[in-house]
């Protein structure tokens, strides 16, 4: 049930990201990215593993929409790391709020700014090693700017929603408990 | 410290892998299987929620458009209101269309001065991911014989060309995206150069910058721009407006002189377009620019 609700709400950002958002004229470059935040929300809830495959299939879903313009596999290898790390760090350090406590408000929208900088980084920087002409400082600078704080902006309307059904539909009392180190299995 | 299990760093493993490949596979030139048959597979999502899409939020866009253009505040009330009218009017009498058959009509005209044969498209995405190429989609695709390396003009000029083509979908690479070069000649001296999207190296800020090969060719502001047509008509046919010199820079020592070019065609309310099927069978010259304005209005 929590799989399948997660499912559809990371689905519907994608293609309302890919419908909806870029068919906006943003004069400035990017617009918000509401697969980052959603992805970012079903990282803090899961384990690294699964994290990282909702951040690769997320990612390769936006490469395969059109516009064809970047080359497929580039944003499904960013947010695939990004989910990882922060899933791992939400689990080793108590990123987010305590391990025992569901995530803050404050700190998933926090989480998804800084999110937001460090995939807008890591997708220039493939960019960069791929010689994309397109990939110059000032346009990365302008880009990551703008794009996380737009992102940031949205984050209360995507991250938060994704947070709180799936908090809802933990499948058993005990399951945002996380142990000191144990973070196996899916 | 950051400990996880093996088999969870395996599949990490795995998936970064899965992408470098999917990157090295797509990025090589030429057309790949398993890339191709990816986004067709994304195209039969994308194509009918775009179209679905494009009918709930027409009105929407429209007033984003009137919002998005004031860059002063009395300048952008005057526009609300014009765009809230507009809207008003829309909503009454469906006029929504009537902006779209307009903008088609000047397409046609176009097309009938320059004897392009086009396919009337529209464009469904202006951003992409991340902000960094300037690319359109079209809602048109190789069904309506569109095939990639193809001008796509609006009834203004040149809009870009089209760089991958699903059945439904297309892609068209903006002429002021960074990577976009055009062969470009002037108005009446013919005089020949290559328009880049935005800004080259020791030259102003711009959209459009146009390098002009003779150094002693004459140019001067307000002089036009057409494009100088490619072997075969791909990608770019002959003929087509790209814009108008707006500035023109001399550089002691450069080998080509720089002028900013201020596109025919308005980027940022980029709607109804046309993708050049088939070139026209003569270079039509100079006759698809628009007549010069009269400079009355200045005195």
């Amino acid at each position: 049930m929590r799989a399948a609700a997660t499912l559809v709400m990371v689905t519907v950002a994608v293609i309302a990201q890919a419908t909806v958002v870029n068919r906006v004229p943003f004069e400035w470059g990017p617009g918000p990215d509401l697969v980052l935040a959603a992805v970012v929300a079903v990282a803090l809830t899961t384990s690294p593993a699964a994290a990282a495959g909702c951040g690769f299939a997320a990612g390769l879903a936006m490469d395969v929409l059109p516009p064809a313009e970047h080359p497929m596999g580039r944003y499904a290898l960013v947010l695939c790391l990004a989910a990882y790390v922060l899933s791992l760090l939400r689990a080793n350090t108590g990123l987010g709020g305590s391990a025992g406590a569901g995530v803050s408000a404050w700190a998933a929208v926090g989480v998804t700014a800084v999110t937001a900088v460090g995939v807008g980084l890591g997708y220039a920087f493939v960019g960069f090693v791929m010689g994309d002409a397109h990939v110059t400082l000032a346009a990365v600078g302008v880009n990551v700017a703008v794009g996380a704080l737009l992102t940031t902006l949205a984050a209360p309307l995507v991250t938060l929603p994704v947070l709180w059904v799936r908090s809802l539909l933990t499948e058993s009392d005990f399951a945002t408990i996380q142990g000191p180190t144990s973070t196996g299995g899916w | 410290m950051l400990r996880d299990s093996s088999r969870s760093r395996l599949f990490l493993a795995v998936l970064v892998v899965l992408a470098v490949v999917l990157i090295v596979l797509d990025a090589r030139p030429g057309n790949n299987p398993v890339t191709a048959l990816a986004r067709g597979g994304g195209e039969l999502v994308f194509a009918p929620t775009a179209a679905g899409v494009g009918l709930v939020t027409g009105p929407a866009a429209r007033l984003y458009e009137g919002v998005s253009q004031g860059p002063e505040a009395a300048e952008r009330i005057a526009e609300l209101e014009a765009a809230n009218d507009e809207l008003k009017a829309d909503l009454q009498a469906a006029r929504l269309d009537e902006g779209r058959a307009d903008q088609l009509d000047t397409l046609l005209h176009l097309s009938g001065l320059g004897g392009y044969e086009v396919v009337p498209a529209q464009a469904v995405t202006r951003t992409t991911a991340q902000g960094y190429a300037h690319t359109v989609t079209i809602d048109a695709g190789t069904d309506s014989g569109i095939r990639p390396e193809m001008t796509v003009v609006n009834g203004s000029g040149l809009v870009g060309r089209v760089i991958e083509a699903g059945p439904r979908t297309a892609t068209v690479k903006l002429a002021t995206d960074v990577n976009s070069t055009v062969g470009a000649r002037l108005e009446k001296t013919s005089k020949i150069g290559a328009i880049t999207g935005g800004s080259v190296p020791g030259g102003p800020e711009a959209d459009l910058t146009l390098e002009l090969f003779d150094m002693e060719a004459p140019i001067e502001v307000g002089d036009r721009v057409v494009t100088l047509g490619s072997h075969d008509g791909a990608p770019f046919v002959p003929g087509v407006p790209i814009g108008t010199v707006d500035e023109v820079q001399v550089a002691p020592g450069a080998l080509s002189r720089i002028a900013r070019i201020t596109p025919a065609v308005d980027f940022a309310s980029l709607d109804m377009v046309g993708v050049v099927v088939d070139g026209p069978a003569e270079d039509p010259r100079d006759s698809v620019l628009p007549p010069k304005p009269e400079p009355e209005g200045d005195q």
